[in-house]
C-alpha cells in the first residue's frame, strides 16, 4: 500500500507494452489472417470486456463478498445501452454513463438487504436477488423484450472504417472502429480499478476483508463500505455490459445467466484475486483454453468444471502465486539483484 | 375465479412444498455438518429424476422400485462430492461451494452424453387419475409426494433423535470439535450427511420425473427455490427449511393460480429479502452466516 | 458537564440482564478502571458505550453529546476509540503500515478524489505522523516488522497505537494486559500512562489484573451481577467490604 506509487512506476512499462500491443492488434491481424483477422479482433474485443468485468468482480470480492449477481450487474448496463440506444437513438457517449448510473441505482437496491448477511449467506442471497431482476427482464416486454430480448441494436456511430484508422477489413462492418472504441473504454476503466484499489477505499476494503470489527473501532461504517463497494463494482460490470451489448448487436435474458456466472467464478477463482493481475492471468488463460477447446464445444463445461475443481482443491490461491516466483526465476536468469 | 378454487390451491401449495421441503432439508442437513454447501443441489435432483428414466421408462422396472433405488444412487453421488470435494476444501465454505458449480457442469455433461440433450424424456404416469375430494382433482401422482415426504422427514428424524449415527450426526452439525474429542469420526459423518442430502434431492427428483420434463437442466429452477428456502427457514435449520419449504410453496401456488408462475417465484424471492433484512439469521435459525 | 456520562444504561440480551442502570461519570484526563469477577458485565458495559450494541435504555454523552445508540464507526470518529482483548491487527501489512491505515480509514475525502487525486502529500504527513506515534509507544525498532510476526506484547501495544492513530481524547482499553507476562505489563502500564501524561488522553480500562489496575487508575469502578458495586480510589477499594466479599465469593482468583 505505502509502496503503491513506486510499483506503479516499477509496473508501468509491461503496462504500455501490452497496451501498445494491442492498439496494433488490428494491423497484425489483418496481416496473419486478412479477412479472417476480423473474426480475431471480435474475440480480443469481448476479451477486453471479459477483463473489465472480471476485474470489477475482482474488487469486489476484496472485502470478502463474493457475489452471484454480478452479471445481472452487467446485465443492467448492456440493457441500459440497448435500450437507449435501440429505442431513442442515444448515442454512445451518452448510453454509456448512463448505463452505468442505472447500474448503479440499482445495484444500490440489491445491495441493501444483502450488507444485512455475510459470507455464504451473501452469496446465496445476492443470487436469488439477481435471479429476482432476470426474471423482470423476461417477464417485461416493454422495454426488455421478455425472453426472446433485444436485437438489432445500433452501433455506435464511431464513423466510417478507416476514417480515423487506417485498418481496413474491406467489409462492410466497421470492426475496427468498435475495436478502438472498445480498448480506450477498457484501458480507461482498468486504470481507473488500478487506482481505486491502491487508495484509501481499496485499503479500507481490504481491512474489512481482514477485520471488520477493527475496522468499526477505528472510523469505518462497515455496513456503507460495503454497499458502496457493491455499486462501484457495478459501475465497472455496467461499463463491461455496453461493451457487450454494442459488440454482439442482440441480448436475451440468458446472456446473463448462472452459467456465464460460473464462467466468471472460474476467470477469477483460477487467476487470484489477491493481487490485481490475478483476474488479468485467468481471463487471459482461461480465453485461451475456451478457444483451445471450440472442437469439442459439448464437453468445454465439463472441461471447465474441472479446471475449476482441481484449481479451487489444489491451488486455492490462483495461477497468481505463481508470480512472484516466476519474477525472481527471470530475475536469476538474468542476474539482475534481488529487489525487495 | 373465486372460492372453490380455494380447497384446490391448498391442495396443489401442499404437493409443491412437499417437493421443496424433500429438495431443501437435504441441503440444510449438509450444510449444517462443517458448513457443506452444494451449488448443484439441482444437479442431484435431475440425476434423480433420470433415475427413473432409464430404471423405469427404459429398463421397466416397478416406479416404486425406481424411487427407491434413485436414493442410494444419489446418495453415491453425495458421498463423491464429499470425498472429493467438500473433503479438501473443509473450512472454507465459498470455495467448496464454488466447486460444486463445477461439479454440476460435470454431471450435466455427463447425463446429457449418455442420453442426449434434444427432447426432454417423457416419463409416463405410473399412477394414473386422480383425487376427487372436496372439490379438488389433483393426480394421484403428486398427491402421492405427500405421504412420502412425510414418510421420509419422519424416518429423518427418527434417525436423528433415536439411532447412534443420527444422534452422532446432530452432535456434529453443533459442536464438531467437542465430538471430535468425544470419538466421532468427523469424516464418516461429512460423508453420511453428503449421502443423506443426496439421498432426499435423489427421491425428489424421482418423484417429480413423471410429472414435469426430465433435461439435463431442469435441476436449476429447484436449486433456487432450495436456497431460498433455507436462507429464509435458518441455514442448517431441518425444522425451519420445512417450515419454509410450506410458506414458499404456498406463496408459489397462490400467486401462480392468481397471477404468474414468474410473478410466484419473484415474490418469494422479495419475500427471502425482507426476511433477511427482518432477520438475518432465517426464521429458526439461530447462526448468523 | 463531565466529560464521559453514562446514566441508567441497561442491557438485555433476551432475559438476561448483562447491564442493569449503571451510572458512570468519568473527567477529562483521568485514568478510570473497571473491573468484576468473571461474567460481572464489564465487557458488555464496555460494548455498549463503544458502540458495538445498542443499549436497551439509558444514555451515554460524551463531552455533552449523546452517542448513545450511535453506530461505532460514528462513535470512533467523535474521539471515543477502543481496542480489543484479542490481538486485532491486519495481520499482512508492517506496524508502520497499519498504523498509517488506521489513519487513512479516518481521512475525509470522496471516492472521486481517491481516484484521481495526487495524494502524496497527504501520504507523507500520514507517514511522519505514524512513525511518530510507533516512537512515541517504543515500538521503535519493530517498525518494519510485519504485524503477524510480533510478540504478543507487541501486538497488544500495536492495538494501541492504532487506536491512537485516530488521534481519540477518550481511549478505551479492553484488557489491555491480558495474556501477558509481567516484563509486558509493566510496558503497558508505563505506555498507558505516558499517553495520559503527555498527550492528556482520557482513559477508560477493563481489566482483570487487579495489580495492574491498582498501578494505573485514579479511580476505579467495580461492576458485579451487573450493577455497580462500588467506585473510588484504588486505596478506598482494596478496603470496601462489599468488594472483598464480591471477589472472595467468586470463584476466580484475584491474583
Amino acid at each position: 500500500m505505502l509502496k503503491s506509487n513506486s510499483m506503479f512506476i516499477k509496473r508501468w512499462w509491461p503496462a504500455a507494452t501490452i497496451i501498445i500491443v494491442f492498439a496494433f492488434a488490428p494491423q497484425l491481424f489483418e496481416t496473419f489472417w486478412g479477412r479472417m483477422g476480423m473474426y480475431k479482433l471480435v474475440l480480443l474485443q469481448v476479451f477486453l470486456a471479459n477483463v473489465v468485468l472480471a476485474q470489477s468482480y475482482r474488487l469486489m470480492t476484496t472485502t470478502g463478498d463474493w457475489t452471484l449477481c454480478h452479471y445481472i450487474l452487467m446485465g443492467m448496463g448492456a440493457y441500459t445501452t440497448a435500450i437507449l440506444a435501440k429505442f431513442y437513438g442515444v448515442p454512445f457517449y451518452l448510453t454509456i454513463p448512463v448505463a452505468a448510473i442505472c447500474t448503479v441505482a440499482v445495484s444500490f437496491l440489491i445491495a441493501l438487504p444483502l450488507s444485512r448477511t455475510i459470507g455464504f449467506a451473501f452469496f446465496i442471497g445476492s443470487f436469488a436477488l439477481g435471479e429476482f431482476v432476470r426474471y423482470i427482464w423476461e417477464k417485461l416486454h416493454f422495454p426488455f423484450g421478455g425472453s426472446r430480448g433485444l436485437s438489432n441494436i445500433p452501433r455506435p456511430e464511431l464513423g466510417q472504417s478507416g476514417d480515423w484508422y487506417f485498418v481496413d477489413f474491406s467489409s462492410r462492418m466497421d470492426i475496427s472502429n468498435l475495436y478502438y472504441g472498445t480498448l480506450i473504454l477498457a484501458v480507461f476503466a482498468l486504470v481507473l480499478l488500478y487506482r481505486l484499489d491502491t487508495s484509501r477505499f481499496g485499503n479500507a476494503w481490504k481491512s474489512i476483508y481482514s477485520d471488520s470489527e477493527l475496522c468499526e473501532s477505528i472510523g469505518i461504517n462497515v455496513t456503507r463500505y460495503r454497499i458502496l463497494i457493491f455499486c462501484v463494482a457495478g459501475f465497472f460490470a455496467s461499463l463491461a455490459g455496453s461493451l457487450l451489448a454494442y459488440q454482439w448487436g442482440a441480448i436475451d435474458p440468458d446472456n446473463f445467466g448462472m452459467i456465464e456466472m460460473v464462467y466468471l467464478i472460474i476467470w477469477v477463482v483460477v487467476g487470484g484475486v489477491k493481487t490485481y493481475w490475478g483476474p488479468l492471468i485467468g481471463v487471459a488463460s482461461m480465453s485461451l483454453v475456451f478457444e483451445l477447446t471450440r472442437p469439442f464445444d459439448e464437453f468445454r463445461p465439463l472441461i471447465f468444471g474441472v479446471i475449476l475443481i482441481s484449481s479451487l482443491v489444489f491451488m486455492p490461491g490462483g495461477l497468481e502465486v505463481l508470480i512472484p516466483r516466476t519474477t525472481r526465476f527471470f530475475k536469476n536468469l538474468v542476474g539482475t539483484k534481488e529487489v525487495s | 375465479m373465486g372460492l372453490d378454487i380455494l380447497p384446490q390451491t391448498i391442495g396443489n401449495a401442499l404437493v409443491l412444498g412437499s417437493i421443496y421441503a424433500m429438495v431443501a432439508v437435504g441441503l440444510a442437513i449438509a450444510f449444517g455438518v462443517m458448513q457443506m454447501a452444494n451449488f448443484s443441489h439441482g444437479e442431484l435432483f435431475m440425476v434423480g429424476a433420470y433415475c427413473v428414466y432409464v430404471l423405469y421408462t427404459l429398463f421397466g422396472w416397478p416406479f416404486e422400485l425406481a424411487v427407491i433405488a434413485s436414493f442410494p444412487i444419489v446418495a453415491l453421488i453425495g458421498v463423491i462430492y464429499e470425498r472429493l470435494i467438500f473433503r479438501p476444501t473443509r473450512g472454507n465454505v465459498l470455495a467448496g461451494f464454488m466447486a460444486t458449480a463445477g461439479a454440476g457442469f460435470i454431471l450435466q455433461v455427463l447425463i446429457s452424453e449418455w442420453y442426449g440433450v434434444g427432447l426432454p424424456k417423457s416419463v409416463q404416469v405410473p399412477y394414473p387419475g386422480g383425487s376427487d375430494f372436496l372439490m379438488t382433482a389433483i393426480s394421484w401422482q403428486r398427491l402421492a409426494i405427500i405421504p412420502v415426504t412425510i414418510a421420509m422427514v419422519f424416518g429423518l428424524w427418527y434417525f436423528l433423535t433415536k439411532v447412534k449415527d443420527g444422534k452422532a450426526l446432530r452432535a456434529c452439525a453443533q459442536d464438531p470439535e467437542a465430538s471430535v474429542l468425544q470419538g466421532i469420526k468427523l469424516n464418516k459423518m461429512t460423508a453420511l450427511a453428503m449421502a443423506i442430502s443426496g439421498g432426499f434431492a435423489g427421491v425428489g427428483g424421482a418423484l417429480m420425473a413423471p410429472i414435469v420434463s426430465v433435461n439435463p437442466y431442469m435441476g436449476h429452477d429447484y436449486a433456487i427455490i432450495a436456497f431460498i428456502v433455507v436462507i429464509v427457514g435458518g441455514m442448517s435449520s431441518i425444522p425451519g427449511a420445512v417450515l419454509a419449504a410450506f410458506i414458499l410453496g404456498f406463496i408459489h401456488t397462490f400467486v401462480s393460480t392468481f397471477a404468474d408462475s414468474v410473478y410466484g417465484m419473484m415474490i418469494g424471492v422479495l419475500f427471502m429479502a425482507i426476511v433477511l433484512i427482518v432477520k438475518p439469521t432465517g426464521l429458526l435459525g439461530n447462526v448468523k452466516v | 458537564m463531565s466529560f464521559l456520562s453514562v446514566k441508567k444504561l441497561s442491557k438485555h440480551f433476551g432475559g438476561l440482564i448483562a447491564n442493569n442502570e449503571i451510572d458512570l461519570e468519568v473527567e477529562k484526563g483521568e485514568i478510570r478502571g473497571i473491573i468484576g469477577p468473571n461474567g460481572a458485565g464489564k465487557t458488555t458495559f464496555f460494548n455498549v458505550i463503544s458502540g458495538f450494541y445498542q443499549p436497551t435504555s439509558g444514555s451515554v454523552t460524551f463531552k455533552g453529546q449523546n452517542i448513545s445508540g450511535k453506530h461505532s464507526s460514528e462513535i470512533s470518529k467523535l474521539g471515543v476509540v477502543r481496542t480489543f482483548q484479542r490481538a486485532a491487527l491486519f495481520p499482512d501489512f508492517t506496524v508502520l503500515e497499519n498504523v498509517v491505515i488506521a489513519r487513512h480509514l479516518r481521512a475525509n475525502n470522496s471516492l472521486v478524489s481517491a481516484i484521481f487525486g495526487n495524494q502524496k502529500k497527504a501520504e507523507e504527513a500520514n507517514v511522519k505522523r505514524s512513525a511518530e506515534i510507533i516512537e512515541f509507544l517504543g515500538l521503535g525498532d519493530e517498525i518494519e516488522s510485519l504485524a503477524s510476526n510480533l510478540s504478543h506484547g507487541h501486538q497488544r501495544q500495536l492495538g494501541v497505537a492504532m487506536a491512537l492513530a485516530t488521534e481519540p481524547e477518550l481511549l478505551m482499553l479492553d484488557e489491555p494486559v491480558a495474556g501477558m507476562n509481567s516484563g509486558e505489563k509493566a510496558v503497558m502500564v508505563g505506555m498507558v500512562k505516558k499517553i495520559r501524561d503527555e498527550w492528556g488522553v482520557t482513559v477508560l480500562l477493563v481489566e482483570h489484573d487487579m495489580r495492574t489496575v491498582m498501578n494505573l487508575c485514579d479511580r476505579i469502578t467495580v461492576i458485579d451481577f451487573g450493577e455497580k458495586l462500588a467506585e473510588g480510589t484504588p486505596d478506598e477499594i482494596k478496603n470496601n467490604d462489599k468488594v472483598i466479599e464480591a471477589y472472595l465469593g467468586a470463584d476466580d482468583s484475584v491474583a
